[in-house]
């Protein structure tokens, strides 16, 4: 296996040029980051704690905005983004938040169901899907608890089932596996690893080597905010 | 119809935390609309009752001398240059002995050896039966004694002059409790829908993230304004008519219900009330969650 190359940009679903993110006062999260993501590529986006994976994500998901640089989905610049569009545009990004961001009070099945809702998705389609993502994320049984309930494994798993229940054409995980045990870790992969053959773009953020080791796909690390591509050497020759 | 059920489920939902507060607001909504509608009613009934009274009440000027025919129509016009009127009758000395007589009856015979001639001329005006002629009968009466000739101007008793400045009162009182009505409805339902907005804050937020439109958040929110204008307005219009009619017995006195034949609030006065409840309810919430859209 050899690792995929970066596409030509004129493929690419997300083009982030020279984005640099800093934090008030003068905490320089992202330094001039370019990178390019073809459409239903699988990347991996590591680096160690406080290297600024979150915050990249976090301009891809609207949750920022870069300081300097560009950043386009589709072509289109996202900082023009605003109002309808902006909404519509969130539709089709599912994104596992590191922090989760579910609702505490409501149980599962509504947090799941939330992310249809909001597109007016069929009642008996947003039924099937959620009972589909709980099945395979070994979540079955705790489909009507409320998610303050939840062991943190559990609610890291909710969140990951939130942002796979659209199907979205992009997703975007922080950490999805940081609090979850190697049999967990393993039905993540195995649902993203679906979705990606599916034709789905996932962007994974993680500092766990286990999920991304044995992985074909490209691997981008941060260091200190700056980007760098890694070219994988493939120990199982 | 899916759209429909999402926001009777979210409803639902959102209801669950502010019960007590929407129980609040409804409950001021209710009596808002009941003190409104209490003095409308009073305000029609009354409105009622002066065209009956209207009916038998006129105005005499008596004159110094009788009005020539030829003057009758300018002097008429003096007269409606004031006021619209029903009707204007000139009685001669003739006439005036003719209705004394009858007045009298059996002892009309005091009047026997009577020249006519003792009776002054005069003019009977017969003004026009609304409730704006009653209120200003007063002045009225100032002017057609103002009239050259007019010796002295007789209408009724004093009470209907009283009666006009109370129906002057319950005019400003109901437009002061219809001002009520819109200052209540609308700040206590932008207060409480504020008030699930920011119990539903973390909620909201997520729903931002999730991307759920304007339309999606604004949906329950304005269904929640519509639906406590609907209830306020039922309750408080079913208030009335049990206090209408607990009046109406206990009042039911022959010589007061004469005059004030109770009637409940026309159909079309009560879907007004319930028009205006539910706009006033929807506008207030939605000042409330314009803050929050443009987040
Ligand atoms: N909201 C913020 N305000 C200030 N500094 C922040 C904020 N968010 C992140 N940072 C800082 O930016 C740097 C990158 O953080 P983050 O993107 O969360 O890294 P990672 O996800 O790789 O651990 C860290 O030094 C962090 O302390
Ligand atoms: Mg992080």
């Amino acid at each position: 296996m050899t690792s995929d190359t970066a596409p030509p940009i004129d493929t690419a679903l997300i083009d982030i040029v020279k984005v640099t993110k800093t934090y008030p006062p003068d905490i320089m999260a992202l330094d001039e980051v370019s990178l390019a993501v073809g459409h239903g590529e699988m990347i991996f986006l590591t680096g160690v704690s406080g290297a600024g994976k979150t915050t990249l994500l976090k301009l891809l998901c609207f949750l920022e905005s870069p300081t300097m640089g560009l950043i386009e989905m589709d072509k289109k610049d996202i900082s023009k983004l605003s109002g309808h569009a902006l909404q519509k545009m969130r539709q089709h990004i599912g994104v596992a938040y590191q922090d989760f961001r579910l609702l505490s009070k409501q149980t599962v099945y509504q947090n799941i169901a939330l992310a249809m809702e909001v597109r007016y998705e069929n009642p008996k389609k947003i039924k099937q899907r959620v009972l589909e993502l709980l099945a395979n994320l070994g979540l079955a049984d705790k489909i009507h608890t409320p998610t303050s309930k939840l062991s943190r494994g559990e609610q890291q798993r909710v969140s990951i089932a939130r942002a796979c229940a659209n199907k979205p054409p992009l997703i975007l995980a922080d950490e999805p596996t940081g609090n979850l045990d190697p049999a967990a870790t393993s039905l993540v992969m195995d649902l993203f690893n679906r979705l990606h053959e599916e034709g789905t773009t996932i962007i994974i953020a993680t500092h766990d080597q286990a999920i991304w080791q044995k992985s074909s796909h490209r691997i981008v690390n941060l260091e200190n905010g700056k980007l760098q591509e890694i070219i994988k050497v493939n120990f199982d020759l | 119809m899916r759209y429909i059920s999402f926001i009777l489920g979210q409803l639902a939902r959102n209801s669950r935390h502010g019960w007590a507060s929407q129980v609040m607001t409804l409950f001021t909504v209710s009596l808002s609309v009941l003190i409104f509608s209490f003095f409308f009613l009073i305000y029609t009934n009354m409105q009622k009752a002066s065209s009956r009274l209207g009916n038998e009440l006129r105005l005499i000027v008596y004159l110094e001398q009788e009005v020539p025919a030829a003057f009758r129509q300018e002097f008429k016009k003096k007269i409606t240059d004031f006021d619209r009127v029903e009707k204007i009758a000139f009685i001669s000395k003739e006439e005036a002995f003719a209705r004394l007589t009858r007045q009298l009856g059996q002892e009309s015979d005091v009047l026997e050896d009577l020249d006519p001639s003792f009776l002054p001329y005069s003019v009977e005006i017969f003004p026009s039966n609304n409730l704006k002629s009653l209120a200003r009968i007063k002045d009225f009466s100032d002017y057609l004694g103002s009239l050259p000739g007019a010796v002295k101007v007789q209408y009724g008793q004093e009470w209907i002059e009283r009666f006009g400045y109370f129906i002057s009162l319950l005019r400003i009182i109901v437009l002061l409790s219809g001002a009520l009505l819109i200052l209540t409805s609308v700040f206590m339902v932008s207060y409480t829908i504020r008030l699930t907005l920011e119990s539903r804050q973390e909620e909201l937020e997520i729903l931002r993230f999730l991307g759920a439109t304007d339309r999606y958040i604004r949906g329950p929110v304005m269904v929640e304004g519509f639906l406590l204008g609907l209830f306020g307005a039922f309750s408080g219009l079913l208030s009335l008519f049990f206090l209408f009619q607990w009046i109406k017995n206990h009042f039911s006195g022959p010589v007061f219900m004469n005059l004030f034949e109770l009637s409940f609030l026309p159909l079309a006065n009560i879907g007004t009330i319930f028009l205006i409840s539910l706009l006033l309810c929807s506008s207030g919430s939605l000042i409330s969650i314009r803050k929050y859209l443009k987040v």
